[in-house]
């Protein structure tokens, strides 16, 4: 897997962060990130309303954190952090021939979107996606939340956190 | 006689306690009266004697005066909570601050008082009788730059360097500061560095060991250490001198 | 029965702490006497020197500080047959303490006594900087501090 771009929206869906870590990708302006990244936030909302009744089925299953307000309460009980397999709130990825797209919401409504190479074995493309999106996760709390130069839902700047969100592609 | 305009020389600070506050328990020293406050009556000599427990002040039950500071165990905190906190320390001050450069002279103030505080508990852990007073230049900031440093920060500070143009001026860097660890400086702030904090740790140390000094941070970033902080201790000529005396 | 007069003295020669007191040692077998045990027997006229007296070893203190590299400088001045001790801290403290030994004593003069006495006064001293309300400087005016002050007196003086 090689992960092409990285963007991170806050929670009303502005986008704060944007990294293409493939240099070879075309630059978009300014704008059209933006507008792709409110397209994103938007299709994320609504693919959780597009199978409430599949969301309400599951719930009466065994297996729990299906339902979001259980799965909330699970999260806070157990202090488990969701990974990108039981965020079933909204749209978790989308995958085609040229690439693949994974989306990993936190708690307080950050969105984390991998742009990624396709790959043939699927099973191992979602481990890998969510393991890059816990390791993203701790840079992003570690790098941006304490950093006393940063507020909350505006563009990240952090040049540390640049730094760190370059080597953690290399590693992947 | 009256009673507010008696100063006697005992009289450090500007207390809060007037020469009418006379503790009625009989302990407790007040400025204004001296000796005179805590003196031994026959109350305070019998509870002395026979060793009665009492409760003085609201924490007297659980004083630090009983606790054990002299541990040699290290007590880690999280990492997380003081980056936080040191978060919203830069933020607060940052808010009260004229400018870049009041930001730092701030945090340098911060940080001095720490290290006024952690020069005597460290010297107290090392253990009075085995260890010395820091009494030359190089000695103290061997200090600090050893034992000091690896009590605070849990490890040692990376290098420890003289200047090479001024006899006064030294230099202890820090690879990775710990306390600006994840903070990035935005450009629109110039050259501020957070960890002025630590060289305000730094200079209450020296100060108060009568080595008088400025201390200042200064980013150096070399390739792969972007975090890489200069501490530029700058003595006072007047030092130089006394050491010469002293010691040549 | 020895009395002492200890004081603390900040980094601008300025009185933070001060205590007179007098041997708890054989202060029991003394008790059918009228005196309060503990009490100072400095007489009035001393008294009001006493603080004289340790202000004046502060140039000696100075002057030794920089000789040696010990906390405990031991017995550094005397005055009219006052003995005067100190011990200084790595943060400019003065710890000084006089005692008359021409008062009739029978109390053999003992300096390792008095240096433990230093230590531990240094510790409470420590543990009254950790406290966030005290600056270096400021009168240590806390009870809590002048009874395990006292208490460490009558255990060592």
């Amino acid at each position: 897997m090689k992960l092409y771009s990285i963007y991170i929206l806050n929670k009303a869906g502005g986008l704060i962060y944007q990294n293409n870590l493939d240099p070879s990708l075309n630059r978009l302006t300014a704008n059209d990130y933006l507008v792709l990244a409110g397209t994103l936030h938007g299709v994320h909302a609504i693919a959780a309303k597009l199978t409430p009744t599949i969301v309400g089925k599951d719930s009466t299953s065994t297996t729990s954190g299906t339902d979001p307000t259980a799965n909330n309460a699970l999260l806070l009980s157990t202090g488990k952090v969701q990974n990108s397999n039981t965020n079933k709130t909204g749209l978790g990825s989308i995958e085609t021939d040229l690439f693949n797209l994974y989306v990993f919401q936190s708690l307080t409504g950050i969105k984390f979107i991998l742009i990624t190479s396709p790959n043939p074995i699927l099973q191992k493309q979602h481990e890998q996606a969510s393991e890059t999106f816990r390791h993203l996760y701790v840079l992003y709390s570690d790098y941006v939340m304490k950093d006393p130069f940063y507020s909350l839902d505006m563009p990240i700047k952090s040049q540390l956190f640049d730094l760190k969100v370059g080597e953690l592609a290399a590693l992947v | 006689m009256s009673n507010d305009n008696i100063i006697l020389p005992s009289a450090a600070s500007l207390s809060t306690l007037s020469i009418a506050d006379n503790p009625k328990s009989g302990f407790g020293y007040n400025p204004s009266l001296g000796p005179l406050s805590n003196t031994i009556t026959p109350e305070s000599s019998n509870i002395l004697l026979n060793r009665k427990t009492l409760s003085l002040t609201p924490t007297s039950g659980n004083s630090i005066y009983d606790k054990n500071v002299n541990n040699k165990k290290i007590n880690e905190i999280n990492l997380s909570s003081l980056s936080f906190l040191f978060c919203e320390a830069v933020n607060w001050t940052h808010r009260n601050s004229k400018g870049i450069q009041d930001l730092e002279t701030r945090l340098n103030g911060l940080g001095y008082q720490v290290g006024q505080r952690f020069l005597e508990l460290i010297k107290l852990r090392e253990g009075v009788k085995s260890s010395k007073r820091e009494i030359k230049i190089i000695d103290i900031l061997r200090f600090i730059h050893g034992t000091f440093w690896k009590s605070i920060f849990g490890k040692t500070a990376n290098e420890l360097e003289k200047s090479q143009d001024a006899s006064n001026e030294y230099m202890i860097i820090d690879n990775v500061p710990l306390v600006s660890k994840f903070i990035s400086i935005p450009k629109d702030y110039g050259n501020l560095n957070c960890s002025a904090f630590m060289a305000g740790i730094i200079e209450g140390a020296l100060d108060s060991s009568s080595f008088h000094a400025n201390v200042t941070a200064h980013s150096a970033p070399i390739d792969g250490v972007p975090l890489r902080t200069v501490f530029l201790i700058k003595f006072d000529e007047q030092l130089v001198i006394r050491e010469s005396l002293r010691f040549n | 029965m020895t009395s002492y007069y200890f004081s603390i003295i900040g980094t601008r020669d300025n009185p933070v702490y001060e205590f007179e007191f007098s041997s708890f040692k054989n202060s029991l077998a003394m008790s059918t006497s009228t005196s309060v045990p503990g009490k100072s027997q400095f007489s009035a006229s001393i008294k009001e020197m006493l603080p004289f007296i340790s202000n004046s070893s502060l140039d000696i203190i100075e002057d030794a500080q920089w000789t040696t590299n010990l906390f405990y400088l031991g017995k550094i001045d005397s005055f009219y047959g006052l003995l005067v001790n100190a011990f200084i801290t790595q943060g400019n403290i003065k710890f000084v303490l006089c005692y008359d030994v021409s008062n009739g004593t029978t109390q053999k003069y003992d300096d390792s006594s008095i240096k433990q006495f230093f230590i531990e006064a240094n510790d409470l001293y420590v543990k009254c900087l950790l406290n966030p309300f005290y600056s270096v400087n400021d009168a240590i005016v806390s009870p809590d501090f002048d009874l395990r002050l006292k208490l460490i007196a009558k255990k060592y003086l």
